[in-house]
């Protein structure tokens, strides 16, 4: 097995009950590398992500950070791999900086009064400020706005310290700005060549826009995996069913 | 202001109602009075001389037991009330929802229509029915919800609780109106009432209460991850079917065991959260302590309006606690309603 692999996959099978989504499937993220796994609707990104992340029950062999992700307890999984779902609303009024905290769960001791340690508070408040909620800290969850609300989150992922990100369309219903500037914290968060992100998005132009390498996955098997810049116009334009790139000309098409 | 602070003022107002929960009645009892009584059979004191020697039965055989009866009573809803929405992640949730209230009321019409509560042994064997009921109804909404959806999403525990309940409560019905000789029992039972009053209710409760709410301090953290949903909770490092059977479990029993022993008193565990949240935050780490104190006070200040207003009468607690309640609730929907 390569040694750089933060995030390594063999032959991982996965499903809800007795139906099975994900079929066999292996695929490597190097560090510091960003993966992007493309493919239209119900191939199985989700499923994936959420297999990988501990959500679901899954076959085969996963490894991050060398360590084999099977039979470890929740916790001990969450300081490997983090998961970063699409907004979703918060019910109750926490503050920003309890919420961001709330990341530093897989560190925690079982206590009846666990305290917060000089490492977590130094990991939340490195976490406010590299997505920029710092300022933000003693507002109430409830009422920021959408694009404050998935930076906060964003904070919380960074918190937990893991070495391999998932996201899920982090970056659906957010306006331009905000994607961009979720993109750009994240493209930071793996810069030192230790981390890697392994990523769903609803638009394949962000996708590879922010991805070095793609994932294409079709009914649950892989299509092909390889750097952006080579993948076979061919394979994405039979995964898509359309023509990909002529779309995409047409729809930017305007900017040039 | 510090939290410390508020819990303190908390504290100290739960106390002063406790107080005046034992003082004010159809004769009116002294602060200084009640203190001096309790010292004499704590401590030992003696009695100072102005003091009728029935003040000390009243104070020490009748409403002792029954204030704290409410106070624990309503310490437990609230607290089952929080922590029943956190983890269904649904502001309007709450114990009762799961089946537990309706689930002991079927177990009590059941002893009642019997004619078993009459006899010497239904003081006990009416709350340890209602118990073994509210407890065997929650088992079987979550194995249902299980068989139906592996993961249990909280949706379907929600659906499954509520057709449960519905249907415990037409059976309760269908008892009530075949033997109308006992409706107006069941009726009374589903309002609920500390008429009961005994010292041995309340040392059953208050073990279990203490206990329980430590439980739940326990999982201050997992409940704080759980309510920003549930699968971002099981990324985040938390057993979730774990942490959710052990901590419904023992909502069950709490809840169960004082519903067993006052009957149904709704809206303590939708209402006082809500307030206590507002005052010391979200963190359950302080939302729980809170809950206790306040949903304690709470029902002790009901409990004085329901023997208070209307004597000889006394007005069914339910009816207290769902008039505050009602229109509380709706203000939560609509004020829920105008951010959505």
């Amino acid at each position: 097995m390569d040694k750089t692999a933060m995030l390594a996959v063999e032959n991982l099978s996965c499903g809800y009950g007795k139906t099975e989504v994900i079929h066999d499937l292996s695929f490597q993220v190097k560090a510091g590398e960003r993966l992007c796994i493309l493919g239209p609707n119900g191939c199985g990104k989700t499923t994936l992500l959420r297999a990988l992340a501990g959500v679901i029950p899954w076959q085969g062999s996963v490894e991050a950070d060398g360590v084999s992700q099977r039979g470890l307890s929740p916790k001990q999984r969450a300081k490997k791999i983090a998961l970063m779902s699409q907004f979703s609303r918060a019910a109750f009024d926490y503050t920003v900086y309890e919420a961001v905290m709330l990341g530093r769960y897989a560190h925690r001791s079982n206590s009846l009064f666990p305290s917060e340690t000089a490492a977590d508070r130094e990991a939340v408040e490195d976490a406010m400020r590299r997505t920029g909620v710092w300022e933000l800290r003693e507002k109430l969850v409830t009422r920021l706005s959408g694009g404050q609300m998935q930076r906060v989150f964003l904070a919380r992922t960074f918190a937990q310290e893991p070495r391999v990100i998932l996201l899920d369309e982090p970056a659906n219903h957010l306006d331009l700005r905000y994607q961009a500037e979720l993109l750009e914290s994240l493209r930071d968060w793996t810069a030192d060549g230790k981390r890697c992100v392994a990523g769903v998005f609803h638009d394949i132009g962000l996708a590879l826009a922010f991805a070095d390498t793609a994932l294409l996955l079709e009914e649950g098997r892989e299509l092909g995996c390889g750097p952006v810049e080579e993948l076979d116009e061919k394979l994405l334009n039979r995964l898509y069913g359309m023509d990909v790139r002529s779309y995409m000309r047409e729809m930017y098409g305007r900017w040039t | 202001m510090e939290t410390g602070t508020k819990m303190g003022i908390l504290l100290l107002a739960a106390l002063l109602t406790l107080l005046f929960g034992v003082g004010i009645g159809s004769v009116y009892v002294p602060s200084a009075d009640i203190l001096a009584i309790l010292a004499e059979r704590l401590f030992g004191r003696s009695l100072p001389e102005h003091i009728p020697a029935n003040f000390s039965v009243m104070v020490l055989d009748m409403r002792l037991p029954r204030v704290l009866l409410a106070f624990l009573t309503g310490a437990a809803l609230a607290v089952c009330g929080a922590v029943m929405q956190s983890l269904l992640q649904n502001p309007l949730a709450s114990p009762f929802g799961l089946g537990v209230s309706s689930g002991a009321g079927l177990g009590a019409a059941l002893v009642i229509v019997l004619g078993l509560a009459s006899a010497g042994l239904g003081t006990f064997l009416l709350p340890a029915v209602s118990l073994c009921f509210a407890l065997g109804t929650v088992f079987f909404v979550l194995l249902l919800a299980a068989k139906l959806d592996r993961r249990m999403s909280n949706v379907t525990v929600i659906l499954i609780g509520m057709v449960v309940s519905l249907f415990c409560n037409a059976v309760m019905s269908l008892l009530a109106t075949g033997s109308p000789a006992h409706a107006q029992r069941i009726q009374l039972w589903q309002l609920g009432s500390f008429s009961m009053r005994e010292w041995s209710a309340v040392w059953a409760l208050f073990p279990v209460t203490v206990l329980a709410c430590l439980y739940f301090l326990r999982y201050a953290g997992e409940l704080d991850v759980m309510t920003f949903g549930e699968e971002q909770a099981s990324a985040m490092g938390v057993d979730l079917r774990r942490v959710r059977g052990r901590l419904m479990a023992a909502v069950a029993v709490l809840t169960g065991t004082a519903v067993a022993f006052v009957g149904i008193i709704g809206f303590v565990d939708l209402i006082v959260p809500h307030i206590a949240r507002r005052f010391f935050g979200a963190a359950h780490r302080r939302t729980i302590p809170a809950c206790a104190l306040l949903g304690g006070t709470f029902l002790v200040l009901c409990d004085l309006a329901a023997r208070t207003f209307t004597p000889p009468h006394e007005i069914p607690i339910g009816s207290i606690t769902a008039l505050l309640g009602a229109p509380f609730f709706l203000y939560l929907f609509f004020a829920g309603r105008k951010d959505g």
